[in-house]
């Protein structure tokens, strides 16, 4: 196996078996340096577990994986010094200080008492917790302790960063912050890769995505090339005279497919997607069809998500 | 930074992250001494007169009984830490220390420091008890000192049993187990009676319970027929280096499989 230049992380054939249960069963992608990958999945399809095999914290039992080209196994000790990890659950002490869990970290990534120090301040002012910096942790909300695990895990500027459901049981909000901040750090060269039940966060933040389920990739691409599977987006287009409904539909036959919604509704069909509004517009106009309201729906990775495994995406808690 | 800064800079920043617990949790070390304490009033005033035998090298029962509760309470505080790492892993705490890329054995190390720092204060707290009720020092300062490196020797055999454990159970449901080990090893030993004196099962067992050395060598403190000197010290010098080696060794064993 070998990893280009540019790709941050490569995944071939890993594989991780409980007894009988293949939790990871021959997973296979490729993140590029500067990427931020979307590992997209519900519930016990396999995506922390993949987290952990790449973050050194458990062995495949089959496959391999090279982090910043080190071999997760064979070069434990070399990927750990080039990745950030924030797990699923934020496990911070909660005697202790946000400013002291900074230092702490330095520490263990080796920085020096007094660069750990400042790098720890430019941290905490860049997740907006200097006012709280010293109190424990057991004052934080859910949403301050993301972001102080967030700034631990970037007390030593990783390459890759590893994020696994960083916004799991946020509020909109702290989601919303969370994500401009995961925006701020790949605009500074950080490849990340995001595990997510949601695919609204997978949608707004990750240049590719990979759908994984029951421990195996199933889909993978661009949310644009993944929603395109699935069908070109509809426009529905509701008139305000049920009677032109079939004039209507001979005269938009040349924009794309079209079907017929109740009386009054024509939906059609279209790769251009927005931008075939207008002329839709301007067809029906010049054939004399008054429009009540256009819509346009577009695929979404919910629509993917469906398509692909069958199933919907569940999630327990769902963003806003 | 060169490795052993950097060794240094790690244990020290573990090291002071277990300190916090003893000055954040108020009463947090409380029971590693009030346990002794009572065991130690509790079983000199029952048995008391176990020191007229004329095979007993002290003719009061409290000075014998004194080191046996500093090592309780040192156990106690060294299982302590071997309790909390069974915590930290099941919280996740300790999957935050295994991504960063600190050599594995370092990791160990900040938790032994807090162990042989935090076996100070009930070895301490209960020595004191002790002096007021009138025991005397009768190894002198070697035997003080001698007393001192047997109860932190011993918070740190304790400690890397109960990392032992915690690393095997991944869960904090061994804390019981942790403790029960440390009073096993110490009363399965001469704690109540010379070897001499002992009877049955319990005296062909206990020469063989390392812990036995170890009590040998903290009552040159305060037991006046054992006296301070080499022979008395070396076997508990010995005993504590082998317990420690052997729950050293498992441990790292089973830290280097922990993520398998």
């Amino acid at each position: 196996m070998s990893a280009s230049r540019q790709d941050a992380i490569v995944v071939e054939g890993l594989a991780r078996a409980y007894g009988g249960l293949r939790a990871v069963d021959g997973v296979d992608l490729t993140v590029a340096e500067g990427e931020i990958y979307g590992f997209l999945g519900p519930n016990g399809a396999g995506k922390s577990t993949t987290v952990r095999i790449l973050t050194t914290l458990l062995r495949p039992t089959a496959g391999r994986a090279l982090v910043a080209g080190h071999d997760v196994e064979r070069e434990a000790a070399a990927v750990r010094r080039v990745i950030g990890v924030a797990l699923q659950e934020a496990a911070l002490d909660p005697l202790m200080t946000g400013r002291e869990l900074l230092q702490l970290q330095g520490a263990l990534h080796g920085l020096r008492r007094g660069a750990a120090r400042e790098r720890g301040e430019a941290l905490l002012d860049r997740v907006a917790l200097q006012d709280a910096a010293d109190r424990r942790l057991g004052t934080y909300s859910g949403g301050m302790r993301r972001r102080l695990d967030l700034a631990m895990a970037l007390v030593h500027e990783p390459r890759v960063l590893f994020l696994d459901e960083p916004t799991t049981g946020l509020d909109p909000s702290s989601r919303a912050t969370l994500w401009d901040e995961v925006r701020r750090l790949n605009d500074d060269g950080t490849t990340v890769f995001l595990t997510t039940q949601y695919l609204e966060e997978a949608e707004q933040l990750a240049d590719r995505v990979g759908i994984i389920d029951q421990g195996r990739i199933v889909a993978e691409g661009t949310p644009d090339e993944l929603k395109a599977r699935v069908g070109d987006p509809v426009l529905h287009v509701d008139l305000i005279d049920p009677a032109d409904a079939e004039r209507a539909a001979g005269a938009l036959a040349a924009h794309g497919a079209i079907r017929r919604r109740g009386d009054c509704g024509v939906l059609v069909q279209s790769a251009l997607g927005a931008r075939a509004i207008a002329p839709i517009v301007r067809t029906l106009d010049e054939a004399g069809v008054e429009v009540d309201a256009v819509e346009l729906e577009t695929p979404t990775l919910d629509d993917v998500f469906l398509a692909v495994t069958g199933h919907a995406a569940t999630a327990e808690d769902a963003p806003a | 930074m060169t490795g052993a800064a950097y060794a240094l800079g790690v244990g020290a920043a573990l090291w002071r992250r277990a300190l916090l617990e003893i000055a954040r949790v108020r009463g947090g070390l409380l029971p590693t001494i009030i346990a002794p304490i009572i065991f130690l009033l509790g079983t000199a005033g029952q048995f008391d007169r176990l020191s007229d035998l004329s095979d007993f090298p002290t003719s009061s029962y409290l000075a014998w009984i004194l080191p046996l509760s500093c090592l309780q309470g040192a156990g106690f505080a060294g299982g302590a830490v071997g309790a909390n790492l069974a915590r930290d892993i099941e919280q996740g705490w300790f999957d935050r220390l295994l991504t960063s890329p600190a050599p594995r054995p370092l990791l160990l190390l900040g938790p032994v420091l807090a162990a042989m720092t935090r076996a100070l204060l009930p070895t301490t707290v209960i020595l004191t008890a002790g002096l007021v009720l009138g025991v005397s020092l009768t190894g002198d300062l070697y035997g003080l000192l001698a007393l001192y490196v047997a109860a932190v020797g011993f918070a740190v055999v304790a400690a890397l049993w109960g990392m032992t454990l915690a690393l095997w159970a991944r869960s904090q449901q061994v804390g019981p187990l942790i403790q029960n080990g440390v009073f096993l090893a110490v009363f399965l030993s001469t704690a109540y009676t010379p070897e001499v004196l002992l009877q049955g099962w319990l005296a062909t067992f206990a020469p063989y319970n390392p812990t036995t050395y170890v009590l040998e060598l903290a009552r040159q403190a305060t037991v006046a027929g054992i006296e301070p000197s080499w022979a008395n010290t070396w076997p508990g010098l010995l005993a504590l280096a082998g317990m420690g080696l052997l729950w050293g060794l498992v441990a790292l064993r089973l830290l280097r499989r922990f993520s398998r």
